[in-house]
Protein backbone atom coordinates (compact mmCIF):
# COMPACT_ATOMS: atom_id res chain seq x y z
CA UNK A 1 0.00 0.00 0.00
CA UNK A 2 1.22 3.35 -0.86
CA UNK A 3 0.03 6.95 0.19
CA UNK A 4 -0.06 9.40 -2.34
CA UNK A 5 -1.16 13.20 -1.11
CA UNK A 6 -1.94 15.95 -3.94
CA UNK A 7 -0.25 18.75 -1.75
CA UNK A 8 -1.78 21.41 -4.20
CA UNK A 9 -5.46 20.20 -3.07
CA UNK A 10 -4.12 19.30 0.37
CA UNK A 11 -5.56 22.66 2.49
CA UNK A 12 -3.59 21.29 5.96
CA UNK A 13 -7.45 20.98 7.75
CA UNK A 14 -5.84 17.52 9.56
CA UNK A 15 -8.51 15.63 8.91
CA UNK A 16 -6.69 12.81 8.11
CA UNK A 17 -4.34 13.23 11.52
CA UNK A 18 -7.71 13.06 13.37
CA UNK A 19 -8.85 9.79 10.97
CA UNK A 20 -5.39 7.87 11.16
CA UNK A 21 -2.51 9.35 13.69
CA UNK A 22 -0.69 6.37 12.91
CA UNK A 23 0.19 7.63 9.31
CA UNK A 24 -0.50 11.32 9.22
CA UNK A 25 1.18 14.26 11.23
CA UNK A 26 1.91 17.46 11.03
CA UNK A 27 5.45 18.99 11.27
CA UNK A 28 5.91 21.52 13.24
CA UNK A 29 5.83 24.30 10.96
CA UNK A 30 2.19 23.36 10.12
CA UNK A 31 3.61 20.93 7.06
CA UNK A 32 2.33 17.39 6.51
CA UNK A 33 4.01 14.23 7.10
CA UNK A 34 2.79 11.18 6.06
CA UNK A 35 4.49 7.43 6.06
CA UNK A 36 4.36 6.54 2.24
CA UNK A 37 4.33 2.30 2.89
CA UNK A 38 2.26 2.03 6.02
CA UNK A 39 1.67 -1.54 7.97
CA UNK A 40 -0.94 -3.45 5.76
CA UNK A 41 -2.37 -3.42 9.27
CA UNK A 42 -3.37 0.43 8.84
CA UNK A 43 -5.34 -0.05 6.13
CA UNK A 44 -8.59 0.64 7.41
CA UNK A 45 -7.58 4.12 8.54
CA UNK A 46 -5.77 5.10 5.70
CA UNK A 47 -9.01 4.20 3.85
CA UNK A 48 -10.77 6.53 6.58
CA UNK A 49 -8.09 9.26 6.38
CA UNK A 50 -8.64 9.10 2.30
CA UNK A 51 -12.76 9.35 2.88
CA UNK A 52 -12.60 12.19 5.22
CA UNK A 53 -10.09 14.48 3.59
CA UNK A 54 -11.97 17.44 2.78
CA UNK A 55 -10.13 18.20 -0.50
CA UNK A 56 -10.21 14.42 -1.16
CA UNK A 57 -6.18 15.01 -1.28
CA UNK A 58 -5.43 11.28 -0.55
CA UNK A 59 -5.31 8.30 -2.47
CA UNK A 60 -4.41 5.20 -1.46
CA UNK A 61 -2.66 2.75 -4.31
CA UNK A 62 -2.25 -0.89 -4.34
CA UNK B 1 10.03 42.27 13.17
CA UNK B 2 7.76 45.18 12.45
CA UNK B 3 4.93 45.40 14.96
CA UNK B 4 1.80 46.76 13.62
CA UNK B 5 -0.40 48.87 16.56
CA UNK B 6 -3.45 47.39 16.58
CA UNK B 7 -5.07 51.33 17.20
CA UNK B 8 -4.31 52.40 13.25
CA UNK B 9 -6.85 49.08 12.46
CA UNK B 10 -10.04 49.77 11.06
CA UNK B 11 -12.98 49.34 13.43
CA UNK B 12 -15.98 47.07 12.42
CA UNK B 13 -19.23 47.54 14.41
CA UNK B 14 -20.22 43.74 14.49
CA UNK B 15 -22.00 44.18 17.88
CA UNK B 16 -24.78 46.52 15.91
CA UNK B 17 -27.80 44.97 14.70
CA UNK B 18 -27.85 46.45 11.18
CA UNK B 19 -24.18 45.44 10.69
CA UNK B 20 -23.80 44.05 7.17
CA UNK B 21 -20.86 41.83 6.06
CA UNK B 22 -21.58 42.84 2.69
CA UNK B 23 -21.09 46.88 3.59
CA UNK B 24 -18.75 49.27 2.10
CA UNK B 25 -17.39 49.40 5.65
CA UNK B 26 -16.08 46.00 5.40
CA UNK B 27 -15.26 46.43 1.68
CA UNK B 28 -13.20 49.49 2.77
CA UNK B 29 -11.60 48.04 5.43
CA UNK B 30 -10.77 44.90 3.65
CA UNK B 31 -8.74 47.91 1.38
CA UNK B 32 -6.74 49.10 4.48
CA UNK B 33 -5.83 45.93 6.12
CA UNK B 34 -6.16 42.31 6.49
CA UNK B 35 -7.75 42.54 9.93
CA UNK B 36 -9.95 44.83 11.55
CA UNK B 37 -10.98 45.54 15.65
CA UNK B 38 -14.68 44.96 16.32
CA UNK B 39 -16.53 45.02 20.02
CA UNK B 40 -15.02 41.61 20.85
CA UNK B 41 -11.70 40.88 18.94
CA UNK B 42 -10.86 41.10 15.48
CA UNK B 43 -11.94 40.30 12.13
CA UNK B 44 -9.77 38.62 9.56
CA UNK B 45 -11.19 39.52 5.84
CA UNK B 46 -8.95 38.75 3.33
CA UNK B 47 -8.48 35.06 1.90
CA UNK B 48 -5.16 34.32 2.46
CA UNK B 49 -5.05 35.37 6.24
CA UNK B 50 -8.82 33.69 7.03
CA UNK B 51 -7.04 30.51 5.69
CA UNK B 52 -3.71 30.15 7.44
CA UNK B 53 -5.72 31.55 10.92
CA UNK B 54 -8.41 28.98 10.57
CA UNK B 55 -5.88 25.87 10.72
CA UNK B 56 -3.41 27.49 12.76
CA UNK B 57 -2.46 24.94 15.76
CA UNK B 58 -1.79 28.19 18.21
CA UNK B 59 -5.91 28.79 18.04
CA UNK B 60 -8.81 26.99 18.91
CA UNK B 61 -11.99 27.04 17.81
CA UNK B 62 -13.66 30.00 19.60
CA UNK B 63 -17.55 28.99 19.72
CA UNK B 64 -16.90 27.79 23.41
CA UNK B 65 -16.64 31.46 24.64
CA UNK B 66 -20.26 32.18 23.20
CA UNK B 67 -22.18 31.84 26.59
CA UNK B 68 -20.08 33.25 28.38
CA UNK B 69 -19.79 36.70 26.39
CA UNK B 70 -23.86 36.71 26.02
CA UNK B 71 -24.47 35.69 29.27
CA UNK B 72 -26.29 32.36 28.16
CA UNK B 73 -27.68 29.63 30.90
CA UNK B 74 -29.55 26.81 30.18
CA UNK B 75 -29.96 24.21 28.05
CA UNK B 76 -28.92 25.19 25.13
CA UNK B 77 -25.91 27.08 26.60
CA UNK B 78 -25.06 23.31 28.32
CA UNK B 79 -25.42 21.97 25.20
CA UNK B 80 -23.49 24.07 23.40
CA UNK B 81 -20.31 23.72 25.38
CA UNK B 82 -20.91 20.06 25.15
CA UNK B 83 -20.74 19.06 21.72
CA UNK B 84 -18.76 18.19 18.94
CA UNK B 85 -17.45 21.62 17.99
CA UNK B 86 -16.45 23.19 21.17
CA UNK B 87 -14.77 19.82 22.38
CA UNK B 88 -10.60 20.03 21.71
CA UNK B 89 -7.49 17.45 21.32
CA UNK B 90 -8.24 13.92 22.26
CA UNK B 91 -11.92 14.38 23.02
CA UNK B 92 -12.79 16.06 20.16
CA UNK B 93 -10.83 13.36 18.24
CA UNK B 94 -12.41 10.16 19.12
CA UNK B 95 -15.60 12.43 18.06
CA UNK B 96 -15.28 13.24 15.24
CA UNK B 97 -13.52 9.31 14.07
CA UNK B 98 -16.58 8.07 15.21
CA UNK B 99 -19.22 10.29 13.25
CA UNK B 100 -16.94 11.05 10.16
CA UNK B 101 -18.25 7.27 8.37
CA UNK B 102 -21.88 8.43 8.77
CA UNK B 103 -20.96 11.64 6.67
CA UNK B 104 -18.84 9.92 4.06
CA UNK B 105 -18.58 11.14 0.13
CA UNK B 106 -19.28 7.20 -0.03
CA UNK B 107 -22.90 7.59 0.77
CA UNK B 108 -23.63 10.16 -2.15
CA UNK B 109 -24.26 8.07 -4.31
CA UNK B 110 -26.93 6.23 -2.49
CA UNK B 111 -28.67 9.27 -1.07
CA UNK B 112 -29.15 11.20 -4.40
CA UNK B 113 -32.15 9.24 -5.87
CA UNK B 114 -33.44 9.94 -2.45
CA UNK B 115 -32.62 13.59 -2.63
CA UNK B 116 -33.95 13.97 -6.49
CA UNK B 117 -37.13 12.20 -5.48
CA UNK B 118 -37.44 14.61 -2.34
CA UNK B 119 -37.00 17.65 -4.37
CA UNK B 120 -39.48 16.97 -7.50
CA UNK B 121 -41.98 15.80 -4.55
CA UNK B 122 -41.61 19.31 -3.31
CA UNK B 123 -41.37 21.32 -6.79
CA UNK B 124 -45.00 19.56 -7.32
CA UNK B 125 -46.37 21.80 -4.60
CA UNK B 126 -45.84 24.71 -6.55
CA UNK B 127 -44.59 24.32 -9.80
CA UNK B 128 -48.16 25.22 -11.80
CA UNK B 129 -48.89 28.07 -9.45
CA UNK B 130 -46.24 30.07 -10.73
CA UNK B 131 -45.17 31.41 -7.23
CA UNK B 132 -44.64 29.72 -3.54
CA UNK B 133 -42.66 30.51 -0.38
CA UNK B 134 -39.43 29.21 -1.05
CA UNK B 135 -38.37 28.93 2.43
CA UNK B 136 -41.51 27.65 3.50
CA UNK B 137 -42.39 25.35 0.84
CA UNK B 138 -39.38 24.20 -0.32
CA UNK B 139 -35.52 24.69 1.61
CA UNK B 140 -37.08 24.19 5.03
CA UNK B 141 -38.92 20.49 4.19
CA UNK B 142 -35.76 19.77 1.99
CA UNK B 143 -32.98 20.64 4.56
CA UNK B 144 -35.01 18.82 7.53
CA UNK B 145 -35.94 15.77 5.01
CA UNK B 146 -32.92 15.28 4.46
CA UNK B 147 -31.69 14.97 7.52
CA UNK B 148 -34.75 12.94 8.50
CA UNK B 149 -33.27 10.57 5.80
CA UNK B 150 -29.72 10.64 7.31
CA UNK B 151 -30.67 9.77 10.61
CA UNK B 152 -33.33 7.53 9.83
CA UNK B 153 -36.01 9.26 11.21
CA UNK B 154 -39.96 9.21 9.90
CA UNK B 155 -40.19 11.97 7.73
CA UNK B 156 -43.71 13.09 8.46
CA UNK B 157 -42.14 14.61 11.92
CA UNK B 158 -40.00 17.31 9.79
CA UNK B 159 -42.33 19.75 10.85
CA UNK B 160 -41.79 19.64 14.21
CA UNK B 161 -37.96 19.61 13.41
CA UNK B 162 -38.15 22.49 11.42
CA UNK B 163 -39.89 24.33 14.15
CA UNK B 164 -37.22 23.32 17.19
CA UNK B 165 -34.18 23.80 14.85
CA UNK B 166 -35.61 27.50 13.83
CA UNK B 167 -36.08 28.63 17.64
CA UNK B 168 -33.11 27.29 18.68
CA UNK B 169 -31.41 28.85 15.55
CA UNK B 170 -32.10 32.26 17.39
CA UNK B 171 -29.81 31.48 19.82
CA UNK B 172 -27.09 32.77 17.55
CA UNK B 173 -29.19 35.83 16.47
CA UNK B 174 -28.73 39.57 17.70
CA UNK B 175 -31.99 39.05 19.58
CA UNK B 176 -31.03 36.21 21.84
CA UNK B 177 -31.32 37.59 25.27
CA UNK B 178 -35.23 38.24 24.89
CA UNK B 179 -35.33 34.61 23.12
CA UNK B 180 -33.48 32.65 25.44
CA UNK B 181 -36.49 31.06 27.26
CA UNK B 182 -37.76 29.95 23.97
CA UNK B 183 -33.96 28.54 23.08
CA UNK B 184 -34.10 26.34 26.25
CA UNK B 185 -37.46 25.20 25.65
CA UNK B 186 -36.49 24.36 21.79
CA UNK B 187 -33.12 22.90 23.01
CA UNK B 188 -35.24 20.46 25.53
CA UNK B 189 -38.36 19.39 23.17
CA UNK B 190 -35.24 18.03 21.01
CA UNK B 191 -32.97 16.51 23.37
CA UNK B 192 -36.82 14.70 24.32
CA UNK B 193 -36.65 13.81 20.59
CA UNK B 194 -33.78 12.40 20.25
CA UNK B 195 -33.81 10.17 23.92
CA UNK B 196 -37.27 8.99 22.43
CA UNK B 197 -35.25 8.17 19.05
CA UNK B 198 -32.49 6.68 20.63
CA UNK B 199 -34.58 4.40 22.89
CA UNK B 200 -36.82 3.23 20.14
CA UNK B 201 -33.84 2.64 17.89
CA UNK B 202 -32.32 0.10 20.13
CA UNK B 203 -35.23 -2.28 20.98
CA UNK B 204 -34.32 -2.73 16.50
CA UNK B 205 -31.60 -4.31 14.38
CA UNK B 206 -28.64 -1.90 13.24
CA UNK B 207 -29.13 0.30 10.03
CA UNK B 208 -26.57 2.51 8.21
CA UNK B 209 -28.20 5.99 9.45
CA UNK B 210 -26.16 8.18 12.08
CA UNK B 211 -27.80 7.20 14.99
CA UNK B 212 -27.52 3.57 14.70
CA UNK B 213 -23.80 3.74 13.73
CA UNK B 214 -23.54 6.18 16.98
CA UNK B 215 -25.22 3.44 18.85
CA UNK B 216 -22.75 0.67 17.71
CA UNK B 217 -20.31 2.85 19.40
CA UNK B 218 -22.48 3.52 21.98
CA UNK B 219 -22.35 -0.12 23.28
CA UNK B 220 -18.60 0.52 24.87
CA UNK B 221 -19.23 3.99 26.96
CA UNK B 222 -15.64 4.91 27.21
CA UNK B 223 -15.90 5.10 23.18
CA UNK B 224 -19.50 7.18 23.37
CA UNK B 225 -21.09 7.91 26.53
CA UNK B 226 -24.51 8.18 26.86
CA UNK B 227 -24.21 11.64 27.69
CA UNK B 228 -22.63 12.42 24.77
CA UNK B 229 -24.41 10.28 22.25
CA UNK B 230 -27.54 12.29 22.69
CA UNK B 231 -25.46 15.62 22.37
CA UNK B 232 -24.13 14.36 18.92
CA UNK B 233 -27.23 13.59 17.56
CA UNK B 234 -29.04 17.12 19.00
CA UNK B 235 -25.91 18.47 16.79
CA UNK B 236 -26.40 16.42 13.82
CA UNK B 237 -30.58 17.57 13.71
CA UNK B 238 -29.92 21.32 14.67
CA UNK B 239 -26.44 21.59 12.96
CA UNK B 240 -27.84 20.07 9.56
CA UNK B 241 -31.06 21.82 9.33
CA UNK B 242 -30.79 25.56 10.26
CA UNK B 243 -27.55 25.57 7.65
CA UNK B 244 -28.63 23.88 4.71
CA UNK B 245 -32.01 26.03 4.80
CA UNK B 246 -30.56 28.66 4.97
CA UNK B 247 -28.10 28.57 2.34
CA UNK B 248 -30.54 27.09 0.06
CA UNK B 249 -32.49 30.23 0.36
CA UNK B 250 -29.45 32.50 0.02
CA UNK B 251 -28.63 30.24 -3.30
CA UNK B 252 -31.99 31.32 -4.62
CA UNK B 253 -31.55 35.33 -4.20
CA UNK B 254 -28.31 34.99 -5.68
CA UNK B 255 -29.54 33.22 -8.86
CA UNK B 256 -32.83 35.54 -8.88
CA UNK B 257 -30.36 38.77 -8.78
CA UNK B 258 -28.07 36.90 -11.49
CA UNK B 259 -30.79 35.36 -13.79
CA UNK B 260 -28.06 34.92 -16.82
CA UNK B 261 -26.36 32.37 -14.59
CA UNK B 262 -30.25 30.38 -13.76
CA UNK B 263 -30.30 29.97 -17.66
CA UNK B 264 -26.86 28.80 -17.61
CA UNK B 265 -27.54 26.50 -14.92
CA UNK B 266 -31.07 25.00 -16.91
CA UNK B 267 -28.97 24.27 -19.81
CA UNK B 268 -25.70 22.87 -18.27
CA UNK B 269 -27.43 20.67 -15.08
CA UNK B 270 -23.35 19.09 -14.94
CA UNK B 271 -22.67 22.54 -13.61
CA UNK B 272 -25.19 22.09 -10.45
CA UNK B 273 -22.08 21.54 -7.71
CA UNK B 274 -19.76 23.90 -8.92
CA UNK B 275 -23.03 26.45 -8.39
CA UNK B 276 -22.84 24.92 -4.91
CA UNK B 277 -19.97 26.36 -4.18
CA UNK B 278 -19.83 29.67 -6.08
CA UNK B 279 -22.89 30.37 -3.97
CA UNK B 280 -21.23 29.41 -0.56
CA UNK B 281 -18.24 31.77 -1.82
CA UNK B 282 -20.03 34.85 -2.27
CA UNK B 283 -23.07 34.29 -0.38
CA UNK B 284 -22.01 31.88 2.74
CA UNK B 285 -24.80 31.92 5.53
CA UNK B 286 -21.56 31.22 8.01
CA UNK B 287 -20.63 34.71 7.67
CA UNK B 288 -17.55 34.24 9.71
CA UNK B 289 -16.42 31.81 11.76
CA UNK B 290 -14.42 32.39 15.39
CA UNK B 291 -10.93 31.25 16.74
CA UNK B 292 -9.41 32.47 19.83
CA UNK B 293 -5.96 32.28 20.80
CA UNK B 294 -4.16 30.21 22.96
CA UNK B 295 -0.73 31.95 23.27
CA UNK B 296 0.12 35.40 22.96
CA UNK B 297 0.88 35.37 18.95
CA UNK B 298 2.54 37.24 16.44
CA UNK B 299 0.75 37.15 13.00
CA UNK B 300 1.50 39.28 10.11
CA UNK B 301 3.44 41.28 11.98
CA UNK B 302 0.67 42.24 14.29
CA UNK B 303 1.21 41.05 18.32
CA UNK B 304 -2.27 39.11 18.99
CA UNK B 305 -2.95 38.80 23.18
CA UNK B 306 -3.90 35.12 24.36
CA UNK B 307 -7.78 34.83 24.66
CA UNK B 308 -8.28 37.31 21.43
CA UNK B 309 -11.51 36.40 19.47
CA UNK B 310 -10.24 36.33 15.76
CA UNK B 311 -13.79 36.01 13.47
CA UNK B 312 -12.70 34.81 10.03
CA UNK B 313 -14.81 36.18 7.65
CA UNK B 314 -15.64 33.70 5.09
CA UNK B 315 -17.93 36.20 2.91
CA UNK B 316 -15.13 38.91 2.85
CA UNK B 317 -12.19 36.40 2.24
CA UNK B 318 -14.72 34.79 -0.42
CA UNK B 319 -14.93 37.80 -2.38
CA UNK B 320 -11.14 39.13 -1.23
CA UNK B 321 -9.95 40.89 -4.77
CA UNK B 322 -6.55 39.80 -4.65
CA UNK B 323 -7.93 36.21 -5.34
CA UNK B 324 -11.00 36.73 -6.84
CA UNK B 325 -12.55 38.38 -10.16
CA UNK B 326 -15.39 40.23 -9.31
CA UNK B 327 -18.92 38.94 -9.74
CA UNK B 328 -20.80 35.17 -10.06
CA UNK B 329 -20.33 32.87 -12.10
CA UNK B 330 -21.31 29.52 -12.15
CA UNK B 331 -18.85 28.05 -15.22
CA UNK B 332 -15.71 29.87 -13.74
CA UNK B 333 -13.52 27.34 -11.47
CA UNK B 334 -12.37 29.18 -8.20
CA UNK B 335 -10.23 28.77 -5.19
CA UNK B 336 -11.72 26.73 -2.47
CA UNK B 337 -14.30 28.80 0.11
CA UNK B 338 -14.29 29.10 3.58
CA UNK B 339 -18.62 28.22 3.64
CA UNK B 340 -17.65 25.16 5.62
CA UNK B 341 -15.06 26.74 8.05
CA UNK B 342 -11.75 24.81 8.23
CA UNK B 343 -8.76 22.89 9.89
CA UNK B 344 -9.25 20.29 12.54
CA UNK B 345 -13.40 21.62 12.73
CA UNK B 346 -13.91 21.96 9.62
CA UNK B 347 -17.96 21.01 9.07
CA UNK B 348 -18.59 17.11 9.53
CA UNK B 349 -21.60 17.33 7.49
CA UNK B 350 -20.19 19.34 3.99
CA UNK B 351 -19.96 15.86 1.68
CA UNK B 352 -23.77 15.57 2.71
CA UNK B 353 -24.73 19.27 2.40
CA UNK B 354 -22.93 19.47 -1.25
CA UNK B 355 -24.47 16.06 -2.37
CA UNK B 356 -27.85 17.13 -1.38
CA UNK B 357 -27.71 20.92 -2.69
CA UNK B 358 -26.17 20.00 -5.98
CA UNK B 359 -29.41 17.69 -6.33
CA UNK B 360 -31.89 20.39 -5.18
CA UNK B 361 -30.08 23.65 -7.30
CA UNK B 362 -30.08 21.19 -10.67
CA UNK B 363 -33.63 20.48 -10.55
CA UNK B 364 -35.56 23.22 -9.25
CA UNK B 365 -32.97 25.22 -12.49
CA UNK B 366 -34.73 22.54 -14.55
CA UNK B 367 -38.38 23.07 -13.23
CA UNK B 368 -38.44 26.89 -12.23
CA UNK B 369 -38.12 29.45 -15.05
CA UNK B 370 -37.43 32.66 -14.68
CA UNK B 371 -37.71 33.18 -10.80
CA UNK B 372 -37.52 36.62 -9.98
CA UNK B 373 -38.76 38.29 -6.32
CA UNK B 374 -42.64 38.58 -5.55
CA UNK B 375 -43.06 40.88 -2.54
CA UNK B 376 -40.43 41.45 0.58
CA UNK B 377 -38.72 39.30 1.48
CA UNK B 378 -38.08 38.91 5.20
CA UNK B 379 -34.00 38.76 6.06
CA UNK B 380 -31.94 37.84 8.81
CA UNK B 381 -29.56 40.16 9.85
CA UNK B 382 -26.17 40.01 7.51
CA UNK B 383 -24.16 38.74 10.14
CA UNK B 384 -23.18 35.62 12.01
CA UNK B 385 -25.60 32.84 10.55
CA UNK B 386 -27.50 34.70 8.10
CA UNK B 387 -30.46 33.85 5.55
CA UNK B 388 -34.19 34.43 4.68
CA UNK B 389 -37.20 34.06 6.53
CA UNK B 390 -39.18 34.29 4.10
CA UNK B 391 -38.27 34.49 0.67
CA UNK B 392 -41.53 34.92 -1.66
CA UNK B 393 -41.04 33.74 -5.60
CA UNK B 394 -42.74 34.32 -8.55
CA UNK B 395 -41.75 32.16 -11.45
CA UNK B 396 -43.28 30.48 -15.33
CA UNK B 397 -46.13 28.20 -13.86
CA UNK B 398 -45.45 24.59 -15.54
CA UNK B 399 -47.04 23.01 -18.06
CA UNK B 400 -48.87 26.13 -19.06
CA UNK B 401 -47.39 26.87 -22.40
CA UNK B 402 -43.98 27.43 -23.62
CA UNK B 403 -43.09 25.96 -20.53
CA UNK B 404 -41.94 22.50 -19.75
Amino acid sequence: MKICVDLDKCKSHGQCVIAAPEIFSFAADNQLNWVEHPEETLRKAAEEAADVCPEQAITIEG
Amino acid sequence: MNVMAEGSLPFLNLSDPSFSIRSEAVRQARERNWCARTPYGLAVLRYEEVGKLLRDPRLRQGSYAWPAHNQATGSFAEWWLAMLLNRIGDDHARLRRLANPAFSPKLIGSLKPKFENLAHELIDGFAQRGRCDFMAEFSEPYATRVICILLGLDQSEWRALADISGEMGLALGVTYKQDMARVNAATDRLYDYARRVISERRTRPPGDDFVSLLLQANADKDALSDEELDNMVVLAVFGGIDTTRNQLGLAMSMFIENPGQWTLLAGQPELARQAVEEVMRTRPTTTWVTRETMEDIVFNGLEIKKGTTLHLFAESAGTDPQVFTPGFDISVKRMPHFGFGGGTHHCLGHFIARGDMTEALRILAERIRNPRYDGDVLWLPDSGNTGAVKLPIAFDPEGQGGGQ
